[in-house]
């Protein structure tokens, strides 16, 4: 009877998750609201995790609960701790939620709702959530190996440096995106950015309470901070009603820049517990809390979705960024699907803290689940704005104008009504001077959220400080990944810089960490500083050049998950990897193709360095301009020869990867997994 | 009228108490906030806060909560700690 009774459960959750991905997908002329949208992921979600993440764990990799973990065996009580399931899911989540899911999802709102929506479902379903699982399980099985490690030894030393490769690019196209994405809603904007330099201040009392007045008390330390956050978000607003702090605090996007890549650089040399700790903190807290609070909101005010379901801009001349729905849609939403990044906290120090193999299915698995869950509430927060507001936020002012009347006439020439009035009114509501050409995703979906949020408290009359909320919480953390990410970059030098000569390795030896801080700050500040200066709006490069450096880290990901399982003996199953892998590869290769050759300037890299080049040579380019359009030309040579990088690293690892197979399935060679040796575990069952 | 007060709500209000506990516990799990505890406990040490655990070797020599908080961010922030 009880089987029964479960089996109509799970019916009922698969009709009801069918029924809501009909409404979303058929839905044509009546309004739609956002509990569709929740309704349609989470129960996909819960069917998903029920039976394909068992399959995947019984059939697949065929988890041993018998069988002693690194953290069991190795246990230091230090790196290697038998953790609880549920604290090694919420540490898991925290380390993966980034920006990606908010912004990608955001952008790709261009193409309408019903794209980005069903490929932050399916891609999280069939690709992220196994991509993390798989990988999480073979370093599991390694004592806790990195993907480097397991790479060079079960594919090849070739695959090890590719995947080394990979991620020092990546890091570089992430940290100064998402610099760009905080740039572009900072910009004009005395309240957001008076608001950010005081959480500066904060972290630091935060951390110097946390390492003398009260060494290693995060929640109490982290209360204050939360509460000084608040009342930042408030004084922000008195900030920007004062003329001489007002004056003081607006900034151009190049100052701007130049004031993170500072603040990057003193982050990262700055020891760690007076600024990062303390703002990674925060910052979670803020994370996981206004995740919460938007899917309540969401639930509760339950908004309109205003987009079409598909727009024109399917057919690759949307503003907000160039390109056709295949591959960019998939390209632009990245991690709220597939994010190669993850396999690096799967292959950290997530695997050396699980207790039994079988958590793996909740950690590896469900903890994706839930960032896909965050990308498909950024897409309704996005989604819940009107089309013209979206695409007058989102587009940079080469294609809209800098006015907003010159904005309302074009974009309601593309058929999205949209007067000018419409935009100085919301500007005004909000606080700001204007919202026109915030290009990068988070002043949209800072919108977007403040209207749920004052929604459901507070009312109008809150809408200008729950948008600056909102806007602190997407800086708060986007910084956060810029110390953290500075900081590892800045290892990695040090170790690549420590073969050369060996003092320059040593991690504590003060010329080396500031030569090689500022190696990696330089790095990412230029392809910020190009994204600030380019006509286009920034994001139109760089976006897509991030998502194709995260899908290559997800393709080394599952290069290696496929290697692992064809070596194990799994061939039979081996398409839970292999399937993601080649739509992986396929929509890498095609995106990065056309980003180099397009002959369309706003897509193709080097026809806009082509249009530019000729333009110098006719001389149309007035004097004042010449070096700035000579730098964009060097700027989109640059990023064709970065994207043909990547694209090349692909190939090469697919060559290495294909001849590993082949001569382990045509039996010329052993498969000789490199996996820890088997020992029982004396862990009780209830452990 | 309390007793029957009591009596209706006293299980569904004993199950709020407990969901809280738990929920506690695992924020102070997940923030890092017990983990200077956990530290002592499985060094053997009670930290003056609670009986030492049973379980656990004595460690050669115990770090104070600044050292062990320092350590412990030492090792946190040494590789990739946070995605995008």
């Amino acid at each position: 009877m009880k089987r029964y009774a479960k089996a109509l459960v799970w019916v009922f959750v698969s009709l009801g998750g069918a029924g809501a991905l009909a409404t979303i997908a058929l839905q044509r002329g009546e309004p739609l609201n956002g509990t569709w949208f929740i309704v349609a992921a989470g129960c996909t979600y819960l069917v998903a995790y029920r039976f394909y993440s068992a399959f995947l764990a019984a059939r697949v990799l065929a988890l041993d609960n018998q069988r002693a973990t690194p953290a069991e065996r190795l246990d230091d009580g230090k790196d290697f701790v038998p953790t609880n399931k549920w604290v090694v899911m919420g540490h898991h989540f925290a380390a993966i939620a980034g920006p990606g899911p908010l912004v990608g999802p955001t952008l790709a709102a261009q193409f309408g709702y019903l794209p980005g929506t069903l490929w932050i479902i399916v891609g999280a379903v069939l690709g992220g959530c196994v991509q993390d699982f798989v990988i999480l399980f073979c370093s599991i099985r390694r004592d806790g190996k990195s993907l480097g490690q397991i790479a060079r030894e079960e594919v090849s030393k070739r695959a090890g440096w590719i995947a080394l490769l990979a991620v020092l690019a990546i890091m570089i196209i992430l940290l100064a995106v998402v610099a760009l994405v905080v740039v572009n809603a900072l910009k004009e904007s005395p309240w957001g950015t008076f608001t950010l330099a005081l959480s500066i201040p904060i972290a630091m009392l935060v951390g110097v309470y946390m390492r003398y007045w009260r060494p290693g008390r995060v929640l109490e330390a982290s209360a204050i901070g939360l509460a000084l956050l608040v009342f930042a978000v408030v004084a922000g607003q008195w900030a920007a009603e004062s003329p001489s702090w007002s004056e003081a605090f607006t900034l151009t996007g190049t100052g701007l820049a130049i004031a993170i890549i500072l603040y990057g650089f003193a982050a990262s040399a700055l020891p760690v517990w007076l600024l990062l700790a303390p703002r990674d903190y925060l910052s979670a807290f803020i994370k996981v809390g206004a995740v919460w609070a938007l899917a309540g909101g969401i639930l509760w005010v339950r908004p309109r979705i205003e987009m079409p379901p598909l727009t024109q801009f399917t057919d690759g001349t949307g503003p907000v960024f160039a390109g056709t729905i295949f591959p960019f849609c998939f390209i632009t939403i990245a991690c709220g699907a597939i994010s190669g990044f993850h396999s690096l906290i799967s292959s950290g120090t997530t695997p050396k803290m699980i207790t039994r193999e079988g958590h793996a299915r909740l950690v590896g698995y469900g903890s994706m689940l839930m960032e896909s869950f965050v990308g498909v509430m950024a897409m309704v927060a996005a989604c819940a704005l009107t089309p013209g507001v979206y695409f007058a936020i989102n587009s940079p002012a080469g294609i809209v104008g800098h006015t907003a009347e010159a904005a309302a006439a074009t974009i309601s020439s593309w058929g999205y009504p949209l007067e000018a009035a419409t935009m100085t009114g919301l500007a005004q509501q909000v606080g700001e001077q204007t919202l026109l050409n915030r290009t990068g995703g988070a002043p949209s979906l800072a919108v977007g959220m403040a209207h749920i949020f004052s929604s459901t408290l507070g009312g109008e009359g809150l809408l200008a400080v729950w948008y600056h909320f909102a806007i602190m919480f997407e800086a708060l953390f986007i910084l956060t990944v810029l110390d953290a990410g500075t900081r590892v970059g800045r290892f990695m030098v040090q170790e690549l810089l420590g073969h050369v000569w060996e003092p320059l390795g040593r991690r504590g030896w003060y010329p080396s960490i500031i030569g090689c801080s500022a190696l990696i700050v330089t790095a990412w500040g230029y392809f910020l500083y190009q994204g600030v200066v380019d006509p286009l709006g920034g994001i139109n490069s760089l976006w897509p050049l991030f998502g194709i450096a995260n899908q290559l880290l997800a393709a080394v990901a599952l290069v290696v998950a496929t290697t692992v399982l064809i070596k194990m003996g799994r061939t039979r199953w081996v398409w839970v990897t292999l399937v993601p892998l080649a739509w992986l590869v396929t929509v890498t290769m095609t995106a990065s193709y056309q980003k180099i050759f397009h002959p369309e300037p706003r897509l193709g890299f080097l026809a806009q360095a082509r249009v530019l080049s000729q333009q110098l040579a006719a001389g149309n380019v007035p004097t004042a301009r010449l070096v700035a359009t000579e730098q964009l030309i060097f700027n989109n040579r640059l990023d064709a020869a970065v994207t043909a990088l990547f694209a090349g690293l692909i190939l090469i690892l697919l060559v290495e990867a294909l001849r590993e197979w082949l001569s382990i399935l045509s039996g010329q060679k052993e498969p000789a997994l490199h996996e820890a040796p088997y020992v029982t575990t004396r862990l009780a069952e209830a452990d | 009228m309390a007793a029957r007060i009591l009596s209706l709500w006293g299980r569904p209000l004993a199950a709020a108490g407990n969901a809280l506990r738990k929920f506690w516990w695992w924020l102070r799990q997940m923030s890092g906030d017990a983990a200077y505890e956990n530290y002592l406990c499985r060094a053997g040490h009670s930290g003056g806060q609670e009986a030492p655990c049973p379980a656990h070797r004595p460690a050669v020599s115990i770090l104070s909560a600044e050292q062990f908080y320092l350590e412990r961010l030492k090792r946190r922030y040494s590789g990739v700690s946070r995605c995008c």
